[in-house]
C-alpha cells in the first residue's frame, strides 16, 4: 500500500470539498447558537438543525466525492493515476471520514461543551446525546459504503433514507431503554452498562461496515 | 527477440451482452499502434483491460513489464491515459491539476507542461467548467504528455473535437512521436486520424481482433481490381480475393493480398485489368469488418 498517494487522494477530496466542509460547520455552529439561546423550543430547534447539518453534510460527501466520481466521468482521470484499487478504496474511507470529522467533530465537541455551561440542559443526557453522536457517525459509515461499493446514486439516496429513519428509531428506542431513560432528565451523569454496550454496538457495526466494504471492494472486477 | 510494451496472450472477458475473446495483442516498443473498431467493437473494453481497470476473465496481460491488474500501480507510473469519456474536476483550475498530476508523477516536465499551455492557448488558471471540449481534451492530454510516460494510451481522443483542435492535438502527438522509446496505442474509430499517426494497425470487430499488421502492408496488400470480363465468361478464381462486387461483365475485386502476378492471371484468363485501384484504410477496415462478419455467418 502506497500510503503517499492515498494521502494525496486524500486532499485532492479535501480541496474539492473545501466549501461544503466551511458550510456544514457555519451551518452547525450556527445551529449551536441557538440552541445557547436557552428554553426547551429553541433547544429542540438547535437540536434539529444540528442533526440535520451532519446528516446533511454525510450525504453530500458520499454523493460528491463517490457517486458523482462515476456520474461525472473524473473516476476514469483518477484511475489513470498511480494508484491500486485498495489505494482508491483506503483513499475514500478515510478521506471521506476524515472529512466528515471536521464538522462533526466540532459540532459534536460544540454540543458537548453546552452541557458545561448553565443553560438548562440536564446533565442526565450526556450518554443519550453521545451514543445519538455516534449513531450520527454509523449512519455516515452506511452512506459512504453504499455509496463506494455501488456507486449508485439510486442506492446511496436509499442508504441516506434507510440512515435517517434509523436515526429516529434508534433515538426513539435508545430513549426508552431503561438503562437510559432513567437518568435522562436528572441534574448528574448517569453512565449506565446498559450505554456503554449500545456504545460498542454502534462501534462494532462501524468496524464491521468498513470491513465489508473493502472485502467487497477487493472482489470488484471492473472499475469503469 | 521483440521487445514489448503490451504483451496480450488469449484474454477473455464475459459481459450479458458483449464478449471479448481471445485477444492477442503485441505492441513493440517504440511502436504506434492504431487500433480501429466501430462503436462497441470492443476497444474500450481492451483499453480497460490494458489500464487493470478491468479485470480480465482469463488470459494474461503484461505492460511495460508488469502483470496486470495486478502490478496496475507501478505500470501506471509510466502511462499516460486519455480517454474520450475521461473529465477533469469542472471546479478545479487547470493549474490545480497540473500540481495534483505532478505530485504522483516524479518525471513531471513542468517546461514542456509550459510548453503545451502556450501551444495549445490554455490558460493555468481558469476552471476546467470554463473551458470548451476541445480546450478539455487538450488539458487532459497536457496532463498525460507532461508526466513523460514510456507509454500513451489514447481512447478516441479526437472523438467531437472540432476541425482545428483536431489537428492541435494529431500536430502535438506527430510531435511527441519523435521520441523513439515511447509506445502509443491509439484507438479512433476515425481512421484518417489513425492513418496519419500510426505505424502498426490493428482491426477490432465483435470482440475479435480480425487483422494487425504494420500500416504499409495494409496500404500494399489491399488493392481493388476493376476488370472488364469476356461475354459468358466467369469472374477468375484468385487466391485471397475476399469480395466481388461490380455487375455483370464489369466485376469489381477486393484483394487483401494483392500481387502483380494476378494481373497477369487475369488477362491469361481473358479478363481485361481495367483499374487497380489503392485503398484507404477506412476502405481496407470496411472491408475486413465485412469480409469477416459474412465469413462468421456463413
Amino acid at each position: 500500500m502506497n500510503y503517499s498517494m492515498v494521502k494525496r487522494l486524500i486532499l485532492k477530496d479535501w480541496y474539492l470539498q473545501r466549501i461544503a466542509i466551511a458550510a456544514s460547520v457555519l451551518g452547525g455552529i450556527g445551529a449551536l447558537g441557538i440552541v445557547c439561546l436557552g428554553g426547551q423550543a429553541a433547544f429542540m430547534a438547535g437540536l434539529v438543525l444540528l442533526i440535520t447539518a451532519l446528516i446533511a453534510v454525510g450525504a453530500h460527501l458520499a454523493i460528491a466525492t463517490m457517486v458523482n466520481e462515476r456520474k461525472e466521468q473524473t473516476l476514469s482521470f483518477v484511475m489513470s493515476l498511480p494508484i491500486s484499487h485498495a489505494e482508491y478504496t483506503l483513499s475514500k474511507l478515510l478521506g471521506t471520514l476524515a472529512i466528515f470529522m471536521v464538522p462533526y467533530l466540532v459540532l459534536v465537541f460544540g454540543s458537548l461543551a453546552l452541557f458545561a455551561i448553565p443553560h438548562g440542559v440536564p446533565h442526565g443526557l450526556l450518554p443519550f446525546t453521545t451514543i445519538m453522536a455516534v449513531e450520527i457517525l454509523l449512519n455516515t459509515c452506511l452512506m459512504i459504503a453504499v455509496a463506494l461499493v455501488t456507486e449508485s446514486q439510486g442506492w446511496t439516496v436509499a442508504a441516506i433514507i434507510v440512515g435517517n429513519i434509523s436515526i429516529n428509531i434508534v433515538g426513539y428506542f435508545v430513549a426508552h431503554l431503561s438503562g437510559i431513560a432513567r437518568g435522562m432528565q436528572g441534574g448528574s451523569v448517569n453512565w449506565s452498562t446498559t450505554a456503554s454496550v449500545t456504545l460498542l454496538v454502534e462501534f462494532g457495526l462501524i468496524a464491521l461496515m468498513l470491513g465489508s466494504t473493502f472485502y467487497f471492494q477487493s472482489r470488484k472486477r471492473d472499475f469503469l | 527477440m521483440m521487445d514489448l510494451t503490451v504483451d496480450f496472450k488469449g484474454v477473455s472477458k464475459r459481459y450479458a451482452h458483449f464478449n471479448l475473446d481471445n485477444i492477442n495483442l503485441e505492441l513493440p516498443t517504440g511502436s504506434i499502434m492504431g487500433f480501429i473498431g466501430a462503436n462497441g467493437a470492443g476497444k474500450s473494453t481492451t483499453i480497460r483491460i490494458l489500464m487493470g481497470l478491468v479485470h480480465q476473465d482469463a488470459g494474461t496481460v503484461k505492460v511495460l513489464g508488469h502483470a496486470m491488474p495486478a502490478e496496475q500501480a507501478a505500470a501506471k507510473m509510466d502511462i499516460g491515459f486519455v480517454s474520450e469519456d475521461m473529465r477533469l474536476y469542472a471546479a478545479a483550475t487547470l493549474h490545480w491539476h497540473m500540481n495534483f498530476v505532478s505530485s504522483m508523477f516524479p518525471k513531471w516536465d513542468q517546461a514542456y507542461a509550459d510548453k503545451l499551455i502556450r501551444r495549445f492557448d490554455l490558460k493555468p488558471q481558469q476552471k476546467i467548467k470554463g473551458l470548451s471540449h476541445g480546450q478539455r481534451v487538450k488539458a487532459a492530454l497536457l496532463l498525460a504528455l507532461a508526466r513523460k510516460p514510456r507509454l500513451l494510451v489514447l481512447d478516441e481522443p479526437t472523438t467531437g473535437l472540432d476541425p482545428v483542435a483536431r489537428r492541435e492535438v494529431l500536430g502535438e502527438l506527430m510531435a511527441v512521436l519523435a521520441d523513439e522509446d515511447r509506445t502509443i496505442l491509439f484507438s479512433s474509430h476515425n481512421t484518417q486520424d489513425v492513418e496519419q499517426i500510426s505505424d502498426q494497425i490493428t482491426f477490432i470487430d465483435r470482440g475479435k481482433i480480425i487483422d494487425s499488421d504494420n500500416k504499409e502492408a495494409f496500404l500494399d496488400q489491399w488493392r481493388r481490381l476493376r476488370l472488364v470480363l469476356p461475354q459468358n465468361s466467369e469472374v477468375p478464381r484468385l487466391p485471397g480475393v475476399i469480395d466481388v462486387g461490380g455487375s455483370g461483365r464489369l466485376p469489381v475485386l477486393t484483394t487483401n493480398r494483392f500481387d502483380p502476378g494476378m494481373l497477369t492471371v487475369c488477362q491469361d484468363l481473358g479478363a481485361t485489368v481495367q483499374a487497380v485501384d489503392s485503398m484507404t484504410l477506412e476502405e481496407i477496415f470496411v472491408s475486413s469488418v465485412q469480409h469477416r462478419r459474412e465469413t462468421v455467418a456463413v
